[in-house]
């Protein structure tokens, strides 16, 4: 077997389980073009993306935790901290918005990293961690800004968040990060010790390291999430972020990350993502109430399961 | 002599107040194949735990290349060419084969993962172990043996300078062993020390050089192997005459027939047939993965069959499930001790009670001081060492759990017991008591059905023998025609 023959069946075998889901994620954008004709044109899928992308970004940010075999309950207060930040940091100038969003990204990172020294080198329970961890960061936002304002400058809200579908840019070069990723031995060390934690640590692996990497890249893409919003929003808002924690999770186990690590590829989660939106925007559409958002969610949660268990059986 | 390349040096190690390690010093040398024998608590598993880096000791020092190493950690015994074949298989389940392999030691390009490099080399090693397996293959498909085998593919990965394989062969078939004992020295012929770990003697002889016997934690010899005899090493290790380890058989009379199971089809079986009677121990043998282990699991009712009928006392049994079985006085105990038996964390005492929990309760309520009776009656009985009852059951040795597994099921008296190679990884004096133990209860009038991958103890031990071969019991053996040859000819499929 080639080098490539192996990495290309490698790649076959970690997306073969995901058919299924791209399969009703196509049915599903047809019937949104049909409900929503003005979805088909660059300014339409602009937009739709930018309803998207912060889900996506935070299903990201859940996938490579929960991949290392963690969970992330600090991801909507990560965000809520980033969109404040962004709206007191960034300033008016290109360089001065580069630096601000920097910053808010690395202080993003840097929370992480700490979040996952604390889980992997203290070997404390991930969720605990992690909720203690959410109300701290949702304080240190209401800190920062007890009530909604602040400002994004113009020209940065028109860029990521106006009429050129530049989320979906990012989008495909996060994809392509990952493929990156997942070529480099930290990626696999990621998969392994979600799979087999002690397995991976005797053999030489550097769990505690590829946990707390896992923790850093989640805050950091979390963060950016909150800059995206701010960016959308022209404000900070402190609480913004707190739904996005639970739609995290949803998406990621929608996307087929196991619960227990070592499965699951962000693909899955970035479609994840993508089956969460337009299924709250095609029920929008038909007139459903609200309740009813809250009740599909739990119910394709459900169906996921009972499809893998289906499949398994 | 050559100089050792790893060596330990007085080292010491206790878990809280229990001391596992006293003052041991093991030398182990280039080309040399290096066994360590001992009984299990005998500090084996933490000897080889502080040789990979897993543990540090207490006391002593751990010397590589005559130097040395203090704060070793894992993955700087792997950068210094110790490879450890565990026990408890390290592999990562969803990850396919090649990576696998070479977890944790990738080969890279530019930052990047070498593919070429992976297919290649892993490839050769497959190769080298006989394994014809695709290299994409997630290893939770794969069976126990193979997975074994790549666990071994893993450890030579890294071209290593000092390999220790602990109990390397317990899943495999005699084939896979023959390929690995060639393996072996091929690289002690090429300078390799390995240090081999197991509780098969007559492996030991074929293959090592040198023994070192720990016994309670202490060295208690360290020689060449060279004209030693295997009542020798046991003397070694138990450090008094080895005596007979198998009780004698029973005399009486066959007795009534407890279960038959015509023509069961299902997972791995394919039109299976036997008949297990009252006062026998009947063995169960054959290669491994042949269905013997779903043949036990069918006989307790814990595996949907798609054909064939099980009669209990001679009446066709209909619904099945564990729970019924053991109302009806029919026990399992399973392989793999410390995930379908025990509760680790819990105490010594629950465990043995837990299958009697409800018979012991009165009107659904525990009844705690006559728990505590049984379970204080059952420790005896089975002469389990603990300090005492309230223990965890984790700090217990295998032998001891693997004691419990069996004893957990005596308060319900049961009539049937199906037991899973109940002596795998357990030590020589845990072995004999257990025999004694299978012995008496099928003297008493239970039917004890043992499945074992062990062939001695199925030709000293057992009443019968049936081999199953490919989901069906090719063979049946009485005592007259028992012995070691039969149960292997007929295990291989050739003619009795």
């Amino acid at each position: 077997m080639s080098g490539l023959e192996l990495q290309l069946r490698l790649l076959w075998r970690r997306n073969a389980g995901l058919w299924s889901l791209f399969t009703l994620l196509a049915a599903l954008l047809v019937v949104y073009a049909w409900l929503h004709p003005g979805l088909l044109s660059i300014a339409g899928v602009a937009r739709f993306t930018q309803t998207w992308f912060p889900v996506a970004l935070v299903a990201l940010a859940q996938t490579l935790i929960m991949l290392a075999g963690g969970i992330d309950l600090s991801i909507g207060a990560m965000v809520s901290l980033g969109c404040v930040l962004a709206a007191t940091l960034v300033g008016e100038t290109a360089t001065a918005a580069g630096l601000g969003i920097a910053a808010v990204v690395a202080i993003g990172a840097t929370i992480g990293a700490t979040t996952g020294a604390i889980v992997a080198l203290l070997r404390l329970p991930a969720i605990i961690v992690t909720l203690a961890g959410s109300f701290l960061i949702a304080g240190a936002a209401l800190l920062v800004m007890p009530r909604p304002g602040g400002s994004m400058p113009d020209w940065l809200s028109d860029a990521l968040a106006g009429d050129r579908p530049t989320a979906l840019a990012m989008l495909i070069l996060l994809l392509i990060a990952w493929r990156v990723l997942q070529a480099t031995p930290l990626g696999h060390a990621i998969n392994a010790a979600g799979d087999n934690p002690q397995g991976a640590f005797r053999s030489g692996v550097d769990v505690p390291l590829a946990r707390i990497a896992t923790y850093a890249l989640s805050g950091a893409l979390a963060s950016f999430a909150g800059v995206y919003v701010a960016a959308q929003t022209g404000a900070g808002d402190p609480v913004i972020g707190m739904p996005l924690t639970l739609d995290s999770i949803t998406a990621a186990v929608l996307g087929g990350v196991g619960f227990l690590g070592g499965q699951g590829t962000l693909r899955g989660a970035i479609a994840g993502s993508l089956l969460l939106v337009i299924l709250i925007n095609v029920m929008f559409f038909l007139g459903f109430p609200p309740v009813a958002q809250y009740v599909a969610k739990g119910l394709i949660i459900v169906a996921a399961m009972a499809v893998r268990l289906l499949r398994a059986g | 002599m050559t100089p050792p390349v790893l060596a330990t040096r007085e080292v010491g190690k206790r878990f809280y107040d229990n001391v596992v390690l006293r003052g041991v010093g093991i030398e182990i040398r280039p080309g040399r194949v290096h066994a360590l024998l001992g009984e299990n608590g005998a500090g084996k598993s933490t000897l080889i735990n502080l040789l990979s880096g897993v543990l540090q000791p207490d006391a002593g020092a751990i010397l590589v290349d005559g130097q040395e190493r203090r704060g070793l950690t894992p993955a700087e015994a792997r950068r210094l060419g110790i490879a450890v074949v565990q026990q408890e298989l390290s592999l990562a389940p969803h990850l396919s084969v090649a990576e696998n392999i070479a977890l944790g030691a990738m080969p890279r390009r530019g930052g990047f993962i070498d593919y070429g490099q992976l297919a290649h080399g892993a490839g050769q090693l497959c190769a080298r172990l006989g394994l014809d397996v695709p290299l994409d293959l997630p290893v939770e498909r794969l069976p126990l043996g193979q997975r074994q085998l790549i666990e071994i593919a893993k450890a030579l990965w890294r071209r290593p300078r000092v390999l220790i394989l602990d109990e390397p062969t317990s899943s495999l078939s005699a084939h896979e062993v023959r390929t690995l004992f060639g393996l072996v020295r091929a690289l002690r012929a090429t300078g390799v020390a390995v240090l081999y770990i197991s509780h098969r003697l007559n492996e030991v002889l074929e293959l090592c050089d040198w023994v070192t016997v720990l016994k309670d934690g202490v060295v208690t010899a360290d020689q060449s192997l060279e004209g030693s005899d295997p009542k020798a090493l046991v003397r070694l290790m138990v450090g008094r005459e080895a005596g007979d380890l198998f009780p004698p058989r029973g005399t009486g009379g066959e007795g009534k027939l407890a279960l038959a199971a015509h023509g069961l089809v299902g997972e791995s079986l394919r039109g299976l047939d036997l008949e297990l009677r009252y006062g026998e121990v009947l063995g169960l043998g054959g290669l491994l993965g042949q269905g013997q282990e779903e043949t036990l699991r069918a006989l307790y009712g814990d595996l949907p069959l798609r054909g064939g009928e099980i009669r209990v006392d001679g009446r066709t049994r209909r619904a099945a499930s564990p729970g019924r079985s053991a109302d009806a006085g029919i026990a399992y105990v399973p392989a793999d001790r410390k995930r379908e038996a025990l509760l680790l964390p819990l105490p010594i005492r629950y465990n043995l009670v837990l299958p009697a929990l409800r018979r012991l309760a009165t009107h659904g309520l525990r009844r705690r001081v006559r728990e505590a009776i049984t379970a204080a009656s059952l420790i005896r009985e089975f002469a389990i060492k603990a300090n005492d009852p309230r223990d965890a059951a984790q700090l217990l040795s295998g032998g001891n759990q693997q004691k419990i597994a069996i004893a957990r099921w005596l308060p319900l008296s049961p009539r049937v017991l199906l037991l899973n190679d109940p002596t795998r990884g357990v030590d020589v004096e845990t072995k004999r008591e257990i025999y004694a133990r299978l012995r008496r209860m099928a003297d008493d009038g239970a039917a004890v059905l043992l499945l074992s991958s062990d062939t001695l103890e199925l030709v000293h031990l057992c009443d019968r023998v049936a081999v199953q071969r490919d989901g069906r019991i090719v063979a049946e053996l009485d005592r007259g025609r028992l012995s070691e040859e039969a149960i292997v000819r007929a295990s291989l499929g050739m003619a009795a």
